[in-house]
């Protein structure tokens, strides 16, 4: 377990060595200069030099790239271009309304889909199976960007059950009432590709001979389905999860733009429009390493719950 | 009794001071940078300084055109009789807002201080996007503690604007000395407002600044409201629905939206008008145009729209007077702009409301004038230069939704005078790098107004700012010379007459076509009063009150 553990935290390296350049080369290629973007209305040659200076983006790729790698090493990304402000102050402040939202939107949109895809796969062909399909596949092909006009329009603006945006300054104010309403709509966005998901998990599991094995021992239905038959298909469930958990480190842009929440998407986004290239490698750097970081913590959690699974 | 006249004035005054509870709520579109003044180029962190920092000179809330006013100055400055010496004498008893920089002891606001902020804008480590604005002073001197003198390297009779530029306020050293690289969050002026409460790119909050110094205005002492509470919200619909709940007091960031509340005349839809709510519709004071690169050749290879010889000219006429302008208003604009005919727009002096340019949209007229100079069809249907080599106009854009839309008036406008287009795509840094280059042929630009007057907008043809301002590289002789003699004239008959003069030689030669000046539409609750949207301030919120 241990050496695998070692191997595998040896493999980040070079992954992120090939993110790092990709980041590196795609900015410089497509970011343009972001001297022009900081000079303002009237630029001189003079003016332009000197940003570019500041910036060090005159120095030679080489140099620049190896500045990079020393940002990684010591996780200090300086400061954003556009605001002055510390990178580091930036995620520190922003992660936190990100979470606010984005983690319980996570567990109970899991819990949900869970309960929901358990259900349905046990009366597989029903007509309640078909309907929750087909319903499913309905709201999948809908963009979240028309969920989230129509909730935003009619729970907040029309029944007035929500304010229509706002972030307050206390946890508790936020969760419960800045938040409330962007977690629905979340869940709601990702309550029909997860249904069909996991219900195909299920399904996979339910035709298995150890469930007709558990009946035939006489063991009731609701310990076929929610011990053995969850216990196997959480495994592809747990990968579908922490595939999404570095996504939280990049926040949910739609929803925090249109509900006003100070979260990381929205930097993110402002950074890509502003071409602030100390916050976008920060956050390429940051997912990176949390994606490769969850991946392994995926494959350690297998054996938890599998003990058959073997990590060689 | 002396002590109860002392408190009778006390109540007195407590009573005309901010009402605490009267919070203005509103948002931007988009998130602020900071509040360094010198550090700034975006609307909103600039509105958020005006509100806080005071510069020596400002403008009158109410008169139009913009009038200059005395700031912290006693009085408008002198000036000598070369013109390059300015001297301002600081109000005395000016205090800066209390700050825990300033160690518990009340700061008064000095000559030294306006020296030192305005010296900010040169320095290079400031990298200050406003340097331009400063560069024309030689030297700041502070003779007294109160007096400022400005030596210019040239005389320049709108310096007095320069002086009252909202970001010109001044800031105290050892406020920006002790918070270093957290200035731009910490902002400490003497202005009617302080900060609050402030997370980043979510929520500005200011309160009145209890040490104000007295100002009365229409018998009340400013500011009348308690403080403004601004919330960032980038999405239209987030606005719009909280404006409608009554979650903010005014909003003006609505022009995608207008028609939902604004009939076709520009009035306020009865349903909204019935709940009292109030719009108020400026210009704002810029322009927008189509510029033409007038150089002979770019980048080494010859220009099809440059030059000064007649067939070049007709070209590019032919193409100004292929595009419909009215229809960028109406279908792009969504109606909610004006056609803008003068350089100088409107609330800026030097604008001539009566004027009218002489380039029609005339798409017959247009292939009348490319036949009279040999700019052949082909087969295709396109025209040929008239020397018989190809003819194909590039035009420049950023991949952005909205200038695709321009590109396609471009193209049908291109299409109807049998012109080959090109587009050009290219991110916003790089256009703009190009154009520094003046290696751009044709592209669309807009200019809002620094300051409130016409030298503001007759310098972006002005041959020497070629490659900086001046971005169609246009050089006449005939214009820069009359460029150079207005600069030397007041505000007035003579320096319009030039005006007049130098705009029809932009037309003559076709170096642009103007197009348009957009609307400002705000939108305020019932019980907001006393909204006037100036052309130059924008945080009006020093003069309004809210009657609930």
């Amino acid at each position: 377990m241990t050496a695998y553990v070692v191997r595998r935290v040896w493999q980040f390296f070079p992954t992120l060595g090939g993110v790092v350049l990709l980041v590196f080369f795609l900015f410089n290629w497509v970011g343009g200069d972001p001297a022009y973007l900081l000079v303002g209305k009237i630029p001189s040659p003079e003016r332009i030099e000197e940003i570019r200076r500041g910036l060090g983006v005159d120095q030679p790729y080489v140099v620049q790239l190896w500045i990079f790698v020393k940002q990684i090493a010591s996780a200090d990304f300086g400061a954003s271009w556009a605001t002055n402000e510390r990178v580091s102050h930036i995620f520190a402040t922003r992660l936190g309304p990100s979470l606010t939202v984005l983690l319980p939107l996570l567990v109970v949109s899991t819990a949900l889909s869970m309960v929901a895809a358990m259900l349905v796969a046990y009366v597989r062909g029903s007509l309640t199976d078909r309907a929750i399909m087909v319903g499913c596949t309905v709201g999948q092909s809908i963009s979240i960007l028309v969920y989230i006009l129509a909730l935003q329009y009619l729970l907040a603006y029309r029944l007035g059950w929500f304010p229509v945006q706002g972030w307050g300054s206390t946890l508790g104010e936020n969760l419960w009432r800045y938040s409330a309403l962007p977690i629905l709509v979340g869940v709601i966005v990702s309550l029909a590709p997860d249904i069909r998901l996991y219900r195909s998990f299920f399904l996979d599991e339910i035709n298995q001979d150890y469930v007709r094995t558990a009946r035939a021992k006489g063991l009731g239905e609701g310990r076929v389905m929610g011990i053995h038959v969850l216990r196997n298909a959480a495994i592809p469930i747990v990968t579908n999860v922490m595939i999404q958990l570095p996504g939280l480190l990049a926040g949910a842009f739609l929803i925090e733009r249109f509900f006003s929440i100070p979260g990381i998407g929205r930097e993110v986004i402002l950074a890509v429009e502003r071409s602030d290239f100390p916050v976008i490698k920060a956050v390429t750097v940051y997912v990176a390493v949390a994606t490769m970081a969850v991946n392994l913590a995926a494959d350690l959690i297998y054996r938890t719950l599998d003990p058959r699974v073997r990590l060689d | 009794m002396r002590a109860l006249v002392l408190l009778l004035v006390c109540l007195a005054l407590r009573a005309q001071a901010a009402d605490p509870a009267k919070i203005l709520h509103l948002t931007f579109a988009a998130a602020e940078t900071g509040f360094d003044p010198a550090r700034v180029s975006d609307y909103y962190s600039g509105t958020v300084i005006e509100a806080i920092f005071e510069p020596l000179l400002t403008y009158d809330y109410l008169a139009r055109p913009a009038q200059l006013v005395p700031g912290t100055a006693e009085a408008m400055p002198a000036v000598s009789a070369d013109g390059r010496t300015y001297t301002l004498h600081v109000r005395k008893g000016v205090f800066f807002a209390d700050d825990p920089v300033f160690k518990g002891k009340r700061r008064e606001l000095i000559a030294q201080d306006y020296a030192w902020s305005i010296g900010r804008f040169l320095d290079p480590k400031t990298r200050s996007p406003y340097a331009f604005l400063f560069e024309n002073i030689a030297a700041l001197e502070t003779p007294e503690r109160y007096a400022l003198v400005v030596r210019l390297k040239h005389a320049d009779r709108n310096f007095p604007h320069v002086l009252a530029f909202p970001l010109a306020g001044a800031l105290a050293r050892e406020a920006v000395e002790g918070y270093g690289d957290e200035t731009p969050s910490h902002p400490v002026g003497t202005g009617p407002f302080r900060l609050k409460r402030y997370v980043r790119s979510s929520k500005i909050v200011l309160e009145a600044n209890p040490g104000y110094r007295e100002r009365i205005w229409r018998g009340k002492r400013l500011p009348m409201i308690g403080g403004v509470e601004i919330s960032i919200m980038e999405e239209t619909q987030s606005r719009w629905l909280a404006f409608q709940r009554g979650e903010t007091d005014m909003e003006y960031q609505l022009a995608e939206i207008a028609t939902t509340f604004m009939t076709d005349d520009g009035k306020l839809r009865p349903e909204f008008a019935r709940r009292g709510i109030q719009l108020e519709r400026s210009v704002d004071p810029e322009i927008t145009y189509l510029y033409f690169n007038t150089q002979e050749k770019i980048g080494g290879k010859p220009n099809p729209v440059g030059g000064f010889a007649k067939e070049k000219i007709a070209l590019r006429r032919a193409i100004a007077m292929a595009y419909d302008v009215d229809d960028q208003i109406r279908i792009l604009r969504k109606g909610q702009a004006v056609r803008a005919h003068f350089p100088i727009p409107p609330g800026v002096a030097g604008h001539d409301p009566d004027y009218r340019t002489s380039i029609p949209y005339d798409p017959a007229m247009a292939n009348a004038l490319l036949d009279r100079y040999a700019y052949k069809r082909g087969a295709d249907g396109f025209r040929s230069m008239p020397d018989g080599s190809p003819l194909t106009v590039r035009y420049s854009s950023t991949p952005s939704e909205r200038d695709r839309q321009f590109d396609e008036l471009m193209k049908r406008s291109l299409d109807s005078i049998g012109v080959r287009l090109e587009i050009h795509k290219d991110r916003f840094p790089e256009l703009i790098k190009l154009e520094n280059e003046c290696r751009l042929m044709m592209r669309g630009a807009a200019w809002i107004a620094d300051y409130p007057d016409g030298d503001n907008f007759m310098q972006l043809a002005y041959g020497p700012n070629s490659g900086q301002s001046n971005n169609a590289c246009y050089r006449s002789a005939e214009y820069d010379r009359r460029y150079e003699s207005s600069r030397r004239l007041p505000d007035g008959p003579q320096r319009n007459r030039l005006y007049h003069e130098m705009a029809r030689i932009i037309e003559t030669d076709t170096a642009w076509l103007l197009l348009d000046s957009r609307y400002r539409n705000v939108l305020l609750q019932p019980y907001v009063r006393n909204f006037k949207k100036h052309p130059v301030l924008h945080a009006e919120w020093l003069y309004l009150d809210l009657d609930r």
